[in-house]
């Protein structure tokens, strides 16, 4: 017997309830013959299965993953496959770019009528991941290329001259009572002034780094009162998607816009927006005509241009020097679940410890919550103690959004959101 | 008479206890402005000039961030549990800096205080210590301030001070020390000092007085909020100690893992029932600067800090224990 | 190696559910030598896990003089409490313990006992009570004063009517206010007013006092007035632990290590702790 032939996938099918489990039960009563490598999981709709699924699937050993719902127009719920298979248009991306081999996921619609259609799909699955092999490149490392590094912030300190403009104007906000609490930044980071004479502490310089609308979520600052935020064109988009999800009303803060000559950041090489749209009131110098489109930083290009296995091994190295500090969630401005999902014990969603599994689970999770909703600061990546470059896994979910939905996050005020919505054209090419 | 060592031995020696088995640890540039201790492959990656300190501390290599206890399988209604006895291997860590190396004696006071944690202690047994004296510091220095320096011994097997043109005085502090470097030094009328020590910048004891008697203070939540709650500080801390024991699932292998934990989560002192006893952010960063400088000192005598101003150096906000002590100190 | 993570493993001997959400369990060693060595303190806790979803901290709340096995109780309330309500008999559980200083009986002999306990607060004033009643020469007057918020939440009732068998002893059962059913003969109120009203006359009593924060609180001033000194009030403090063994750093109170300087604490010495619980 060949070595090939000793080989028997594992394949975990993760099914709709009211069309592909009962397709499959057909194939059953109709006695029509297929692999045995099928393990079915039952679940109420497509729409229901959570990417975590997809992940863990393979993780546990399965060599491939089936995802099968009802046809479109055909969901018992009226739309769960169309918002499911939205979500894995844009999923299907990000696994590309962790370097996930996309040939072990198989998407398809297989209706309670068609027994046979189970019978070919599940047939013909399984003889191409025997094919393919045990899935042993899954979080293996091995060699890969160098992917530049994100270009490093200057050590010096630049002021800019709307400095002296800003601690004016947010003094007067104080003193006359229009805010209780500036959140701006400090000679070190963020800080959070609330006496008027404080505002001298203020500093508008090249290492304004932080995305402050994230303080925004915080109860101990929306404890002291109406909030005048600091905010950079670039972090001002934040706002555009906190306040379409509910989260933030324009009256809740005084928005204090900043034009921008970049802050020494690697998104500041590819920026688009130097001059705040919606601030309240806007300090500095307008930067002029804004540049219409960004190109894709280079070191995104660098890693799309290696192979799946090499874009694989770069990222093991890269989350196996993650500790789990959390530090990008609690510094991003999108990421304000009250209790977030690794902190959720029942069920375990993600291997709470910081192993190679654990760390990936966590990684695709992050990246994939903020699929559409990300608007690029790049917290995640300066704020990462590790120097994992996290930022090049929302910039593929930020490019997937605008090839597929021509949508991008923080720009417009009245696009409907990614997740959330979809079209009934919304591309099927990659599901059978 | 001292004994010294030249940089191009000194790698060498790194290259050859890599050959002989031993686990080599030490600073290495992962990326342009990024250095981290790690797992040396070679004794050309170690990295000995031109950075303040590495990001991380040399506790990963003694306590671990992930570290399994035990494995178990269930079968029907009994349970077997696995356990790994194979030894630790002998492991080196060279270029650690003095701020990392004093942070030893104070993790093996807690994990021996009565009960005795032999997952931390078969490591500490298993590893020397090769420290490098510092020959700059930064603005977040501040080893001063809490009883070192930048030649300090503590924790040391044998310390390593630059002479320039590539050239080392070694001395060796103990057996461990001299069982690496016996033999493989030359003779010298050339002696190394560490250079002074940063400015002291602020009194520990005021710190303590302050903490004790402030536990309701306002300072807390006017300086906590900017704090972001994650786990940096704590993280890249050579003496924070605080850890979780988490059953890893079927995908992991059934095991039971002690993994690093930190007082700034919120979930840390989160009682099922929903009660915390540390609801607020002030509530967490007091608890960190109250362990450091009055709950571990009263304990063991001794400060929960090294000054090594990792906390700050990662700190995604620009806070850190010095900022909050000098802040104390200062009033 | 000497691995102080590593659980016993103790067979479930038997399941009791005390209240729609609370079950008591008994243990015994599955390794006889174990068994044969094995002591404690009441007062002390242990480290139980269901293999597969984690630790949980809870007292040992069986008495210390039963030789032949352990019993612990809890509420279901979280993951691993949750595994643990699925348990059956003859299954198998991990241990870790006994820790903590526990209650010192030895210093209570000669003296009356009062104890007070709400809701859940019971298991581990039971093994107290247990421990006094089967040395009961050593110990004066006793005094239960047992309350929860309704009559289906109260634990180990029958054993209330056991205890109240003995001499010297007076069991009071009360819930609060509108969670008596129609058959409850037992008082109604808050723990502090009934015992307020019990009159309870002892001299320098040992008091142990177990529950929710208000329930200590007002309990606090009643004491006094009674002239029982600080010194002389106990309770067990609940913060969250992983280890159990002054390592993990989660459950300090000030410089205290719930886990080994406590769970059990006088009123005068939490009076001199921040309030971290």
């Amino acid at each position: 017997m060949s070595k090939a032939q000793e080989f028997e996938p594992k394949i975990v099918a993760y099914v709709c309830n009211w069309c592909t489990y009962l397709g499959a039960d057909l194939a059953g009563t109709a006695r029509l013959e297929y692999p045995p490598n099928v393990r079915i999981i039952r679940l109420p709709c497509t729409g229901r299965i959570d990417f975590n699924l997809i992940i863990k699937a393979l993780e546990v050993g399965a060599d491939g993953v089936l995802v099968s719902g009802c046809h479109p127009g055909d969901c018992h719920y009226t739309a769960g496959n169309y918002h499911a298979r939205r979500r894995w248009i844009l999923f299907r991306e990000l696994l590309d770019t962790l370097g996930i081999d996309l040939r072990r996921i198989q998407f398809t619609w297989i209706s309670a009528a068609e027994g046979r259609k189970w019978q070919q799909v599940v047939t013909e699955f399984t003889d191409q991941t025997r094919k393919l092999g045990p899935y042993k490149e899954l979080y293996a490392t091995g060699p890969f290329p160098d992917v530049p590094a994100p270009e490093t912030a200057s050590p010096g300190v630049k002021s800019f001259a709307a400095e002296s403009e800003l601690r004016e104007v947010c003094g007067k906000l104080l003193a006359e009572g229009t805010v209780k609490v500036v959140i701006g930044y400090g000679a070190r980071g963020p800080v959070v002034v609330t006496r008027a004479e404080d505002a001298e502490r203020l500093v508008w310089n090249n290492r304004c780094f932080s995305n402050l609308t994230a303080y925004l979520k915080r109860k101990e600052i929306k404890s002291l009162g109406k909030a005048a935020v600091i905010v950079k064109p670039c972090d001002e988009k934040s706002l555009v998607e906190l306040e379409k999800e509910a989260q933030f009303e324009r009256k809740d803060a005084h928005v204090i816009g900043m034009a921008c000559e970049g802050v020494d950041q690697p998104k500041c090489a590819h920026c688009t927006a130097r001059t705040p749209r919606f601030a309240d009131v806007t300090l500095g110098v307008e930067a002029g005509p804004e540049p219409q489109t960004s190109p894709s930083p280079n070191r995104f290009a660098a890693l799309m241009a290696m192979p799946p296995a090499e874009r694989m091994a770069f990222w093991t190295e890269e989350f196996n020097r993650c500790v789990k500090c959390y530090a990008c969630r609690q510094v991003c401005p999108m990421c304000y679940c009250e209790r977030c999902i690794v902190d959720k014990n029942r069920p375990i969603a993600i291997d709470p410890a910081p192993s190679t599994k654990g760390n990936f689970a966590w990684h695709i999770a992050r990246a994939f919550h903020l699929a559409g909703r990300c608007v690029g600061c790049g917290e995640c990546s300066r704020a990462c103690p590790a120097g994992i470059d996290l930022a090049l896994l929302n910039i593929s979910l930020h490019i997937a959004a605008q090839k597929n939905f021509g949508y991008e996050a923080g720009i417009d005020p009245k696009a409907e959101p990614v997740i959330g919505s979809y079209t009934l054209h919304d591309t099927e090419a990659f599901i059978r | 008479m001292s004994e010294i060592i030249s940089q191009s031995v000194l790698r060498g020696l790194a290259a050859e206890w890599i050959a002989g088995g031993k686990s080599v640890a030490g600073p290495a540039r992962v990326k342009p402005d990024l250095v981290l201790y790690r797992t040396l492959r070679s004794g050309d990656d170690l990295l000995l000039e031109g950075f303040q300190r590495p990001s991380n501390s040399i506790k990963d290599f003694l306590f671990p961030k992930a570290e399994k206890l035990y494995g178990y399988k269930i079968h029907g209604n009994s349970i077997e549990l696995i356990e790994n006895d194979s030894p630790e291997p002998a492991q080196v860590i060279i270029a650690a800096r003095p701020c990392d190396a004093a942070a030893l004696p104070i993790l093996d006071h807690v994990f021996n205080w009565d009960f005795h944690d032999e997952f931390y202690n078969r490591r500490r047994a298993a590893t020397t210590v090769v420290t490098l004296a510092c020959s700059a510091h930064d603005e977040n220095c501040f080893c001063t301030s809490v009883g070192l320096d930048p030649g300090s011994e503590r924790g040391s097997d044998a310390i390593l001070f630059a002479l320039g043109s590539g050239q080392y005085e070694v001395r060796c502090a103990t057996e461990k020390g001299h069982a690496l470097f016996d033999g493989k030094t030359e003779k010298s009328e050339r002696t190394g000092k560490a250079i002074a020590g940063p400015e002291k910048r602020f009194d520990a004891k005021a710190v303590r007085a302050f903490v004790t008697t402030h536990f309701e203070d306002p300072f807390w939540n006017e300086h906590a909020l900017t704090c972001i709650g994650c786990g940096t500080c704590a993280f890249s801390c050579p003496a924070c100690h605080c850890f979780d024991i988490v059953d890893a699932g079927p995908a992991a292998g059934n095991a039971r893992v002690k993994t690093w934990d930190s007082c700034q989560f919120s979930t840390f002192t989160a009682h099922a029932s929903g009660h915390n006893p540390r609801p607020v952010q002030a509530t967490r960063q007091r608890q960190r600067i109250l362990h450091k400088f009055a709950i571990y000192p009263e304990k063991f005598g001794e400060i929960l800090c090294t000054g090594c101003g990792n906390c700050a150096r990662n700190c995604p906000v620009g806070l850190g224990v010095l900022s909050v002590a000098t802040e104390i100190n200062h009033g | 190696m000497d691995n102080v993570y590593k659980p016993d493993l103790m067979e479930v001997t038997r399941i009791r559910q005390e209240t729609p959400d609370v079950k008591s369990v008994s243990l015994r060693f599955l390794d006889s030598e174990r068994a044969r060595n094995f002591s404690f303190r009441v007062g002390q806790f242990g480290i139980f896990s269901a293999f597969g979803y984690g630790e949980s901290t809870f007292n040992i709340c069986s008495s210390s003089n039963w030789k032949d096995h352990i019993e612990f109780c809890f509420r279901k309330v979280g993951r691993v409490t949750e595994a643990l309500w699925k348990i059956e008999e003859k299954d198998v559980v991990g241990f870790r313990g006994p820790y903590g200083n526990g209650y010192p009986m030895e210093a209570w002999k000669g003296r009356d006992l009062i104890f007070l306990g709400g809701g859940i607060a019971m298991p581990p004033i039971r093994c107290a009570v247990w421990y006094a009643l089967e040395n009961r020469a050593d110990y004066g007057e006793i005094t239960v004063v047992y309350g929860a918020r309704t009559v289906a939440d109260l634990v180990f009732l029958d054993e209330l009517d056991e205890w109240s068998k003995a001499e010297r002893v007076r069991i009071i059962r009360c819930v609060d206010p509108g969670g008596e059913t129609p058959d409850w003969k037992g008082e109604i109120g808050f723990v502090p007013h009934v015992f307020e009203r019990a009159q309870v006359a002892a001299k320098d009593p040992v008091v142990l006092v177990i529950g929710p924060p208000i329930m200590i609180k007002n309990t606090l001033p009643i004491l006094d007035k009674m002239g029982v000194k600080p010194a002389s009030v106990y309770t067990s403090i609940e913060n969250r632990m992983k280890c159990g063994i002054g390592k993990c750093g989660r459950c300090n109170v000030g410089p205290i290590y719930v886990c080994k300087e406590g769970p059990v604490l006088t009123m005068e010495q939490l009076q001199g702790l921040p309030a971290d619980y």
